[in-house]
């Protein structure tokens, strides 16, 4: 009677470990999961070949992440989660009052150049600072060829965090932190006749 | 009678300690087949690799490249923030006769390379990861601390 009193506990001891340990697994996930959720915005980069669906890049990146690994990186230039630039040299032009006078600026195109080999577009609109590049030189010598499309769409709050720091120095940490502040949007489209380039931002951990 | 219960309950017990601690990082796995008809097929519980970097000679891991120590802080915040992320896939490149995905499934580091020679499938638990990292990051910062250098 008294041996089986002794080991009573012991066994309630393994038993309870034992049931108590998907308990314990299951509150971890469900921490992990709220926790989830407040690091879901994701950076998204899909490269595909229009004519061949076997050729196929998909990188989906999460921004905390990126945010936490980039100011471990220390190689060459890259220091901190910043970038160095070499030789930073604007022709005596002062940087952060262009981006200033830029951010404060209406709504409208800055600069447009078209040519027999390409049409730049350089505009700010609603709070996006936009470059649009058609390469048409590839269309002009091949009539079945489609002109490649570039369109860089930045938040301009984006523009403004990668350069706030140093003068001869791009913030990609503070840059990232700005993105992961903005909503769903579409940052890059690359179209030619060999391939397409996508990068864009949303909540998603898989791209579409 | 009873004391061969007791020895019994004792002896199973042990096994069931050892059995969950070896196995509570969850199991390694790494598979290659190629076309030669080579299999390799391991499954290591992940406790074990740790405590396997303890028997290896340090001068082991000073042969690492200087760009491999480089990378270990990059891994540290890459092994602890990876658990915020199950299920997640990071990347995939397919074009014609090879497919590489990296992705998250469930608390392991998922990588499958498949090409026309081979098929390669590593599973790694992020605990092992971590205590891998942790591990290489000790010994890197002894050298540092180490005003002799490191013992090669």
């Amino acid at each position: 009677m008294y041996d089986r009193i002794r080991r009573i506990p012991a066994v309630a001891l393994i038993a309870g470990a034992l049931a108590l340990m998907p308990i314990s697994g299951s509150a971890q996930n469900s921490a992990k999961s709220s926790d989830t959720a407040s690091r879901d915005r994701w950076l998204h980069v899909r490269v595909e070949n229009p004519d061949s669906k076997d050729e196929l890049v998909r990188v989906n990146i999460p921004l905390d992440l990126a945010e936490k690994i980039l100011p471990t990186i220390d190689k060459d230039n890259f220091h901190n989660g910043h970038i160095k630039i070499d030789h930073f040299d604007c022709n005596g032009v002062d940087f952060p009052a262009l981006l200033s006078a830029v951010r404060d600026a209406k709504d409208g195109e800055f600069v447009t150049v078209q040519s027999k080999e390409q049409d730049v577009r350089v505009a700010k609109q609603g709070n996006y600072f936009l470059v649009h590049v058609v390469d048409k030189e590839k269309s002009s010598k091949d009539k079945d060829a489609k002109p490649s499309r570039v369109e860089v769409r930045i938040p301009m709050k984006v523009v403004d965090a990668l350069f706030s720091g140093k003068k001869d120095e791009v913030d990609l940490v503070a840059g990232l932190h700005a993105l992961a502040l903005q909503g769903d949007t579409e940052l890059v489209s690359v179209k030619d006749h060999e391939q397409t380039v996508r990068v864009w931002l949303d909540s998603k951990n898989v791209s579409d | 009678m009873i004391l061969a219960a007791k020895v019994a309950l004792a002896f199973t017990g042990t096994i069931a300690a050892a059995g969950m601690y070896t196995f509570h990082d969850g199991i390694a796995q790494v598979q290659v087949d190629d076309n030669h008809g080579t299999h390799v097929h391991i499954w290591a519980p992940a406790a074990i690799v740790p405590i396997a970097m303890h028997v290896v000679p340090k001068r082991e891991f000073h042969k690492f490249p200087h760009e491999a120590q480089q990378a270990i802080p990059i891994l540290r915040v890459l092994a602890k923030e990876l658990a915020n992320y199950p299920n997640s896939e990071f990347v995939e490149v397919r074009d014609s006769d090879t497919h590489v995905r990296v992705r998250m499934v469930g608390s392991k580091v998922v990588v499958d390379v498949t090409d026309p020679e081979n098929k390669v499938h590593v599973a790694c638990p992020l605990a092992m990861l971590q205590d891998v990292v942790d591990s290489l990051n000790d010994l890197k910062e002894n050298d540092d601390s180490d005003p002799a250098g490191p013992t090669v």
